[in-house]
C-alpha cells in the first residue's frame, strides 16, 4: 500500500511539474534591492506591508489572470488557489483598506511597469528572466 | 478629535449625494475617455492615474427555519427575519463601490449597499465614503464615512464572497448594529520579530439607527464611537485584541414602547449619555487549505437597560479542491445585574424586568456548511445552524413577543455570493 501510494505520488507530482511554471520574484536590475525573504514577499503581494528593505515603497505587479505562473506563484507563496486569493482581496477592497497588486494585461506590460517604476516587484517564470531583471527571491525546490 | 457635521462639509447629506452622482457620471462617461487616454500616457506609467474603478459584491440568499415562534435574523439591524417559509431578506444584499485612485498612495472610496435593514426596506445606504492616504507604508489615514472594526473581520461582514461561512455567526456579530461612522482612523504598521504589528485607532459619530421594538426604531445618530486594536501577524497566525466604546446620544424609544413616561419614573434605565464597551480577542490560523478562527468578546453596559454579555465562536474550514466544508460552534450568554427599584410594584416586578429581559441571550449554535467556488468570482454556500438556547434567550432573534419560543431552532440557508 505504501509503495503504491508513493508511486502514485511520484507519478502525480511528475505530471504536475511538467505543466508547471517555476515562478521567481524579480526587480529591475537597476534597483538597489538584492534580496527579499518569502515573508517579505507575502507582505508585499498580500498588501500587508509594502516597505522594501532599501526603503522604497514596494509596487507589486500581478501577471495576467490567465497566466499559469500566477496560479503557481500564489500556490508556492501561501499555498492558496486563485479563488482564495480573490476572496482575500475582495475582503480588503470592500473594506477599503489597501489596493491589490497592479493588474497587468500581458506579460509585456509586467516588464514595462517593472522596469519603469521604482519599487516595482513582480514574479515571472524562471525562463523569462533576462539581464534587465534581478532575481530577489526563489522558492525552495 | 471628532469630525462633526458642522466643520466637515464632506459629511453633509446633499454633498454626498452630489459626490455619488459625480462618481456615477465619472464611471459612466469617464471610463472610455480614460482608456482612450491610456495610449497617450508615457509607456513607463503604470495604469492611468487618476483612475476610477467600479466594483461590486452581493449575495442572493434564501433562509428558513423550522420554528414559527421566533424569527431568525442575521443581526439586530434587521427588524424581522425568517420563519418557516423561505425568505431572501436575511442574507440577500448588493453593494456597489467606486474607487478613485489619485495616486498610488491616495484613494477615495464610495460604497452603497442595499440590504434589508432597520426601516424594513432595502433602501440603499451610503456605507463608505472616505479618502485614504498612505503617508508611508507604515502609516495611513482615512477620513469620511468608514467601516467600523469592533471585531476582527467586522468591516467585511456583508461581503459574503470574502467570508467562509454563509454569514458571520450571529451569536458573535449579531448584536453589533454599528456598521460605519463619520470620522477618521489611522493605522500604523511595524515589522516586529519577523511578524507584523499593526495598531489602529478610530473615532467618529454614528449616522445609523436600529430597530428597537416592532414598529419602533432607536436613533443612534450622533452617538460617539472610539476604538482601536493591536494586531500581530506571524506566518499563518494572526492575533488581535480590540476595544471599542460607544456613548449613546439619543434616548431609546422606551416611553413609546411602554405607553407611559417610564423614564421619568425610572431614570436609571435611560441610555442617552450612557456608554457601552466592547472588548474582543481574535485568533486566526490560516495555512494552505486549513482555516481556523477563534473569537471572543465581552460587552459591558454602563446603563442598566441592557444586560452585559459574552460571546465566542470557533470555526474550522478545510478546502478540498473547489469545495470547502466548514464546522463551527458559537455561544452567546448575558448577565443581568440588579435591576433598578423605585417602589412601584407594577414597574419593579413587571415592566422593568420585561424590558431588560429583551436583552437576554443564553444560547449556543452548531453550524455546518460548505462553500463551493464553482466559477471565478462566484461561490455557492449551503449551511445548517442548530440553535440550542433557553426560552429566555430572545435578544438575537425577533418576533418572540407572541410567546411559545422554546429557545431551539434549526435554520437552513442557501446563498450565491458574487463579486465583480
Amino acid at each position: 500500500m505504501k509503495v503504491l501510494l508513493s508511486t502514485l505520488f511520484l507519478v502525480l507530482s511528475g505530471l504536475g511539474s511538467t505543466a508547471r511554471a517555476e515562478p521567481v520574484v524579480v526587480v529591475s536590475a537597476a534597483s538597489s534591492l538584492r534580496q527579499l525573504s518569502q515573508d517579505e514577499v507575502v507582505n508585499i503581494f498580500l498588501g500587508r506591508y509594502r516597505r522594501l528593505p532599501n526603503g522604497d515603497t514596494a509596487l507589486p505587479i500581478d501577471q495576467p489572470e490567465s497566466s499559469p505562473v500566477r496560479a503557481d506563484f500564489y500556490r508556492r507563496l501561501v499555498n492558496k488557489d486563485l479563488n482564495e486569493i480573490n476572496a482575500y482581496w475582495s475582503r480588503l477592497i470592500f473594506s477599503g483598506r489597501t489596493s491589490p497588486p497592479l493588474q497587468a494585461s500581458s506579460a509585456a506590460d509586467v516588464m514595462v511597469w517593472l522596469l519603469g517604476q521604482p519599487g516595482g516587484v513582480a514574479y515571472v517564470d524562471r525562463t523569462q528572466v533576462d539581464k534587465r531583471l534581478r532575481i530577489v527571491m526563489e522558492f525552495a525546490r | 478629535m471628532f469630525i462633526t457635521h458642522k466643520n466637515c462639509p464632506m459629511v453633509r447629506g446633499r454633498l454626498w449625494h452630489r459626490a455619488i452622482i459625480g462618481a456615477i457620471v465619472c464611471l459612466g462617461l469617464g471610463t472610455p475617455a480614460l482608456s482612450a487616454a491610456q495610449g497617450l500616457t508615457a509607456l513607463n506609467d503604470p495604469p492611468d492615474l487618476p483612475s476610477v474603478s467600479l466594483h461590486g459584491f452581493g449575495t442572493l440568499g434564501l433562509t428558513r427555519s423550522n420554528d414559527d415562534n421566533a424569527e431568525f435574523v442575521r443581526d439586530l439591524s434587521q427588524p424581522n427575519g425568517a420563519g418557516t417559509r423561505w425568505t431572501p431578506k436575511v442574507d440577500s444584499l448588493v453593494g456597489l463601490q467606486a474607487n478613485v485612485h489619485f495616486s498610488h498612495s491616495t484613494e477615495a472610496v464610495v460604497q452603497v449597499v442595499s440590504r434589508y435593514h432597520a426601516d424594513s426596506s432595502y433602501r440603499p445606504e451610503l456605507t463608505w465614503a472616505f479618502v485614504r492616504h498612505d503617508f508611508s507604508p507604515d502609516f495611513s489615514l482615512r477620513a469620511g464615512r468608514l467601516g467600523t472594526e469592533f471585531y476582527m473581520l467586522g468591516d467585511s461582514r456583508l461581503v459574503g464572497y470574502s467570508n467562509l461561512s454563509l454569514r458571520p455567526p450571529p451569536d458573535f456579530y449579531g448584536s453589533l448594529v454599528f456598521s460605519y461612522i463619520d470620522g477618521l482612523d489611522v493605522t500604523l504598521t511595524r515589522p516586529v520579530a519577523s511578524g507584523l504589528l499593526k495598531a489602529k485607532l478610530f473615532a467618529g459619530r454614528s449616522p445609523e439607527k436600529t430597530p428597537y421594538a416592532p414598529g419602533l426604531t432607536w436613533d443612534l445618530s450622533g452617538s460617539t464611537l472610539v476604538g482601536g486594536y493591536l494586531d500581530y501577524q506571524h506566518g499563518p497566525w494572526q492575533l488581535r485584541a480590540s476595544h471599542a466604546q460607544v456613548q449613546f446620544h439619543h434616548e431609546m424609544p422606551v416611553n413609546a414602547l411602554t405607553g407611559q413616561p417610564y423614564l421619568s419614573a425610572v431614570p436609571a434605565m435611560a441610555m442617552a449619555g450612557q456608554s457601552v464597551r466592547f472588548n474582543s480577542l481574535g485568533l486566526v490560523y490560516d495555512q494552505g487549505p486549513l482555516n481556523v478562527q477563534l473569537m471572543l468578546n465581552q460587552i459591558k453596559h454602563d446603563g442598566l437597560a441592557y444586560a452585559d454579555s459574552k460571546a465566542g465562536y470557533v470555526m474550522a474550514a478545510y478546502r478540498l479542491g473547489a469545495i470547502t466544508p466548514y464546522l463551527g460552534v458559537s455561544r452567546s450568554s448575558s448577565d443581568v445585574e440588579q435591576l433598578p427599584v423605585i417602589g412601584d410594584v407594577f414597574i419593579d416586578k413587571v415592566l422593568t424586568p420585561s424590558l431588560v429581559a429583551q436583552s437576554v441571550s443564553d444560547q449556543h449554535t452548531y453550524t455546518v456548511g460548505a462553500r463551493w467556488d464553482f466559477q471565478k468570482n462566484l461561490a455557492v454556500k449551503a449551511q445548517v445552524d442548530r440553535i440550542n438556547g433557553t426560552p429566555s434567550s430572545v435578544f438575537l432573534l425577533k418576533g418572540t413577543e407572541s410567546g411559545g419560543w422554546d429557545g431551539k431552532m434549526t435554520v437552513f440557508s442557501l446563498a450565491l455570493d458574487f463579486v465583480f
